[in-house]
């Protein structure tokens, strides 16, 4: 009987072995020569002092916002504005690859499809595997008429966007720290932390992941007031430093493929007739107000501008719960309050100070 | 078996050739790039046979091995020939994966014959909208085959090490499948996304990866290194169930 049981020995060591492995696998590796200190200032220089480099890696993003998941097979498909709350909700995997400022490319991972925004030059083309259509933008030649926001960009910002436009919000209002080092793609990284001292805002604290030898940031962290877990973060899994293959930029779209042709985001002439979008509607008597200040503040857009599409207001309904004097969309870091008489107000506050706002007007 | 499943691409490129066209963004993927090029029937019959009919040969396959033998009666035979358990078993997991690599690559090759064969065959557009020649289209659409392969050889495991337990092939057969079936149901419950990663089946999709450009290898490792693990595990389980099964009395 004694035998019988010994050799079932191998049967168990080798499980064990595995679940050892695993388990060493899932810990996060020690960190290797320890960062230099450095205090906030030198960890900012070191961001600024970065130049746009040529790269090619993997982001994965994650959101835990509290929104409720959108069916896979119903997004993306159909609709841009789903596609582009599909991004807000659950992970994405994307490669970027950049040369330089003119040449960039976003592959958005979605299972057996995938979602490609390529700029190459001036030519800037969208393409996506699902419906199999492409959409291209020409952009002036004049480096002048160059659009601030390149729209090749907007599908999933890269973590050096976000960080610089994270870092554009620091004020007196915000207690910004370097706290432990971590590791971001293998890289050692400073961790720039920053907290409001407010405490009206929904906003907990947000950490950049800075690399230490080049400054370019890693990953953005976003974490809701009273959670743990961070509610939204976009990081490098890997990165490579070094021009990417020439070809990865080249795109012509492929035979069959719907091609729609954008026109150029004109942000100087808003007169354009044809367009009677989000432009036009932002600019003069309309604009959105502004209360408080910092972390607190609150924008109430006027009724009518943000008239939401048709499709859209179906997931509107379903993603909003009635409260006092309107619909309420409550995510983690933002809460959403459209008023019964059009107006919407926005804010990263509680519910209450979204109202107390909306009464003052 | 190899006929029946050689029979989704053919039902496949079959339909859609008797069929008006297909909107994009409907029916299992690439349906609608079939009209416009015969290799992707081979894709799309790969994307309709993995959830269930890959598994249920496979499992049909793995479950029979040695409780096949059991249950005929053979295996006692088997044993007293001077081979030794261990050869057995590894003989046996070996058959089952010669079948496992052979499924996928029936699967792909028919497909994308009956594919040229009734519809045009040109340049193949991948996932990021780049084009690739038809040459380079059939290596991807191997090494799609060879993904699936490996990600095959975990459920052939757990089916070697079912059938070691039991004299009844049916029931080895039956709990195999309905552990790839159960598997599936748990990947698809966001509350469980802990347990992700660990199941089996959870890579068996992402073999579009190897549809970019450029190719994204990291799911074609981190698959093959669960599968493996997968191997090792059950593999483990079964020597040791059937090294001290009583099989002679």
């Amino acid at each position: 009987m004694n035998r019988k049981w010994l050799r079932w020995l191998p049967a168990v060591a080798v499980p064990a072995v595995i679940a050892a492995g695993a388990l060493a696998g899932s810990l996060p590796a020690s960190a290797g020569d320890p960062l230099p200190p450095k205090t906030p200032e030198q960890v900012l220089q070191l961001i600024a002092q970065h130049r746009e480099p040529a790269l090619s890696g993997t982001l994965e993003q994650s959101s835990e916002l509290g929104l409720p998941g959108l069916p896979k097979s119903a997004a993306g498909s159909d609709s841009s504005s789903n596609a582009w709350l599909e991004l807000l909700t659950g992970p994405h995997t994307a490669r970027v690859y950049r040369d330089g400022p003119d040449n960039a490319r976003i592959q958005v991972m979605d299972r057996l499809a995938e979602r490609n925004a390529i700029r190459h030059g001036n030519e800037v083309w969208f393409y996506n595997s699902k419906d199999n259509t492409a959409s291209h933008v020409q952009l002036p030649t004049d480096a002048a008429g160059r659009p601030q926001h390149d729209s090749a960009r907007d599908v999933t910002a890269t973590p050096d966007q976000l960080a610089a436009m994270l870092l554009a919000k620091i004020e007196p209002g915000t207690e910004v720290k370097v706290g432990a080092d971590v590791q971001v793609a293998g890289r050692a990284a400073y961790n720039l932390v920053l907290t409001p001292k407010s405490d009206a805002t929904l906003v907990g604290s947000i950490a950049v992941a800075v690399d230490g030898q080049t400054g370019l940031p890693l990953g953005v962290e976003v974490t809701a007031r009273g959670q743990s877990d961070p509610a939204f973060r976009v990081a490098y899994t890997s990165l490579t430093l070094g021009a990417p293959d020439a070809s990865v930029f080249a795109f012509s779209p492929p035979p069959g493929a719907t091609v729609e042709e954008l026109p150029v985001p004109e942000h100087k002439h808003a007169n354009d007739a044809g367009k009677a979008t989000a432009p036009a509607a932002k600019d003069g008597a309309r604009k959105p107000a502004v209360t408080g200040s910092g972390w607190d503040s609150v924008v109430e857009f006027p009724a009518g501008t943000t008239a939401p599409a048709s499709d859209a207001t179906a997931l509107l309904e379903q993603a909003t719960v009635p409260v006092q004097g309107g619909r309420l969309l409550s995510t983690a870091l933002v809460n959403v309050l459209v008023l019964d008489d059009g107006r919407v107000v926005v804010g990263s506050v509680p519910v209450e100070r979204l109202q107390a706002a909306a009464a003052q007007k | 078996m190899l006929c029946a499943l050689a029979a989704i691409p053919v039902l496949i490129s079959v339909a859609v050739r008797v069929s008006s066209a297909v909107p994009p963004g409907r029916g299992p993927a690439f349906l609608d790039r079939i009209a416009q090029n015969g290799l992707f029937v081979g894709v799309t019959a790969l994307v309709v046979s993995v959830p269930l009919f890959l598994p249920l040969t496979v499992g049909v396959v793995a479950g029979d091995t040695i409780a096949g033998e059991a249950g005929q009666g053979t295996l006692r035979y088997l044993l007293v020939a001077p081979a030794g358990r261990i050869r057995l078993l590894i003989v046996k997991y070996a058959g089952t994966a010669l079948f496992v690599v052979v499924a996928p690559l029936v699967v792909a090759l028919t497909g994308a014959g009956i594919g040229s064969a009734l519809f045009p065959v040109g340049p193949v557009t991948l996932l990021s909208g780049d084009t690739i020649g038809p040459g380079e289209a059939v290596v991807r659409l191997l090494l799609i085959a060879a993904y699936l392969a490996v990600s095959l050889l975990g459920l052939s495991a757990i089916g070697l090490f079912i059938s070691t337990l039991t004299d009844v092939p049916v029931g080895a057969m039956a709990a195999t499948v309905v552990l790839s079936v159960v598997a599936q149901v748990l990947d698809a419950l966001p509350q469980l996304e802990w347990l992700h990663p660990w199941l089996f089946s959870h890579y068996w999709l992402d073999f579009g990866d190897l549809l970019r450009q450029p190719v994204s290898w990291d799911s074609f490792a981190v698959n093959a290194l669960l599968q493996g693990g997968y191997i090792a595990f059950f593999g483990a389980l079964a020597y040791g169930r059937f090294i001290t099964k009583d099989v002679l009395s």
